[in-house]
């Protein structure tokens, strides 16, 4: 192995490093709201910090590694891949962020009813931005073009949940308060999810070299 | 940018004396004024297919073409081509400048005096000309009687551009053509080939991938004489369709 090669493995560990903090606040947000726990909340929004360093660690070693090793091919479209990535991962931190801060106020006010579709969406969003982070890993095209089809699913639960919200606001003035900060957490998951899809984009262009963003899938 | 192709070699095969298979079935497109690089470990045969392209290998009788090469219509590989017609159409330039002892005025005036031109004044015409098109006139105006080896390393490159551009080619072939420059004469150079595309259909060979990376429009990947991947230039370097090329281009071979 080069040490060349050595660097890119490196790289690729933060970036997988940043993913596992990134997926942990997402399921640890939603969690401080569900569970009411206001203490795992406060640790969502310090451990951002973490993130937030570690998306600038990461861009600084691939603008280190394009300016002194001129990649080429694979490993050029392996850098600019991973500077974009932690761009989106950094920006669902944020979300998982914004999700423990509507946790904290929601957590002061009576329940307005049982969560089950969000702690849903959550898995969803989890688990696509996992199996995002494996195809890129594994440089998995099968993997990462799965992770974009789910995007739909996450979707139709987010238009599911405002429906029910809006109802409740509509029969209950009351209610608007608490029913505005959960939509506005359905709707950080639903950009979670699309942050997720943009990295198994990403991960298609690493693999076969082509950009499929702002284009319509084929339908298989 | 496809556009019209200027020279094309289909199916060639190259030996040198002893019959050694130096190029395996070759076929390649350069198009008019674009740049095409010819890309490959040493030995690969990049240099030879380059020297087909003017004939060079016609200096040893024992060497043998099969297959074709098309230029403008014609097979320039037939018996009955006029060698040194051709080499005026298809100009080259080498590794390492190969000024003239002359003077700066006589090396450009040389293949032109050779074509039959004799008037004074259009000789220095056109030999102003080629010097400014190589990008080399203010730097020799005031001194275009003097040796051409009082100019530095590359500046006689430039010269040697000139010397070539004079006789109005149509095709222009570089053999490495900055490997023994620094890197200010580098740039030059590039900036010149890629200024002189206008002019001219260029072909380079280079050991110099991020130079065929920043000049040419079409890179051709060469192993074992056979040519592996011909594309666009950008997509050679940001997605060969094949692994020999990625390998290569990455730095991971063999």
């Amino acid at each position: 192995m080069t040490r060349f090669d050595e660097e890119l493995m490196h790289l690729k560990e933060m970036v997988l490093r940043m993913g596992a903090m990134v997926e942990s606040s997402i399921k640890d947000s939603v969690k401080s709201l569900v569970e009411r726990n206001d203490d795992l909340a406060k640790a969502v929004i310090e451990r951002d910090h973490q993130i937030n360093a570690l998306d600038v660690h990461i861009d600084e070693e691939c603008i280190r590694l394009i300016a002194l090793m001129q990649p080429m091919a694979g490993d050029l479209r392996f850098l600019t891949t991973a500077m974009k990535i932690t761009t989106d991962l950094e920006r669902m931190g944020d979300n998982a962020v914004n999700i423990a801060e509507r946790a904290l106020e929601l957590n002061r006010e009576p329940i307005l009813k049982p969560y089950i579709d969000i702690p849903h969406m959550s898995q969803i969003a989890q688990g696509m931005t996992r199996d995002a982070l494996d195809a890129f890993v594994r440089r998995d095209k099968k993997l990462a073009m799965d992770v974009i089809m789910r995007d739909d699913e996450v979707d139709d639960l987010k238009y599911g949940i405002l429906e029910e919200l809006i109802s409740f606001m509509i029969r209950d003035p009351n209610t608007v308060y608490r029913a505005m900060k959960i939509s506005f957490i359905a709707q950080y998951l639903e950009r979670i999810a699309d942050h997720a899809t943009n990295i198994a984009e990403m991960v298609v262009y690493l693999v076969a070299g082509k950009i499929i963003r702002h284009m319509t899938l084929p339908t298989e | 940018m496809t556009g019209q192709i200027e020279i094309e070699a289909k199916n060639l095969n190259f030996y040198y004396a002893g019959d050694i298979h130096a190029l395996k079935q070759v076929s390649l497109s350069a198009y008019k004024n674009n740049v095409t690089s010819l890309i490959g470990p040493s030995g690969c045969g990049k240099t030879t297919l380059l020297r087909c392209f003017n004939r060079m290998h016609d200096l040893y009788p024992k060497n043998r073409y099969e297959g074709e090469i098309i230029f403008q219509g014609t097979n320039i590989l037939s018996n009955d081509i006029d060698i040194i017609n051709l080499r005026s159409r298809i100009g080259m330039v080498f590794q390492k400048p190969t000024p003239f002892p002359m003077t700066i005025f006589d090396n450009i005036a040389y293949g032109l005096r050779l074509k039959g031109i004799k008037n004074r004044s259009e000789l220095s015409g056109k030999v102003e000309k080629a010097i400014k098109d190589a990008a080399l006139w203010d730097e020799v105006k005031d001194k275009l009687n003097v040796s051409a080896y009082e100019l530095s390393g590359g500046q006689q490159q430039r010269l040697v551009i000139a010397r070539a551009l004079a006789v109005e080619p149509e095709v222009l072939l570089f053999d490495e053509p900055t490997s023994a420059l620094d890197p200010i004469s580098t740039a030059k150079i590039e900036e010149l080939i890629v200024q002189l595309k206008s002019k001219v259909t260029i072909i380079i060979v280079t050991h110099n991938m991020q130079q065929a990376a920043r000049i040419s429009d079409w890179t051709g990947f060469m192993m074992l004489g056979e040519l592996i991947e011909f594309d666009k230039t950008d997509k050679i370097f940001t997605a060969p369709s094949e692994k020999l090329t990625e390998d290569y281009i990455t730095g991971r071979f063999g």
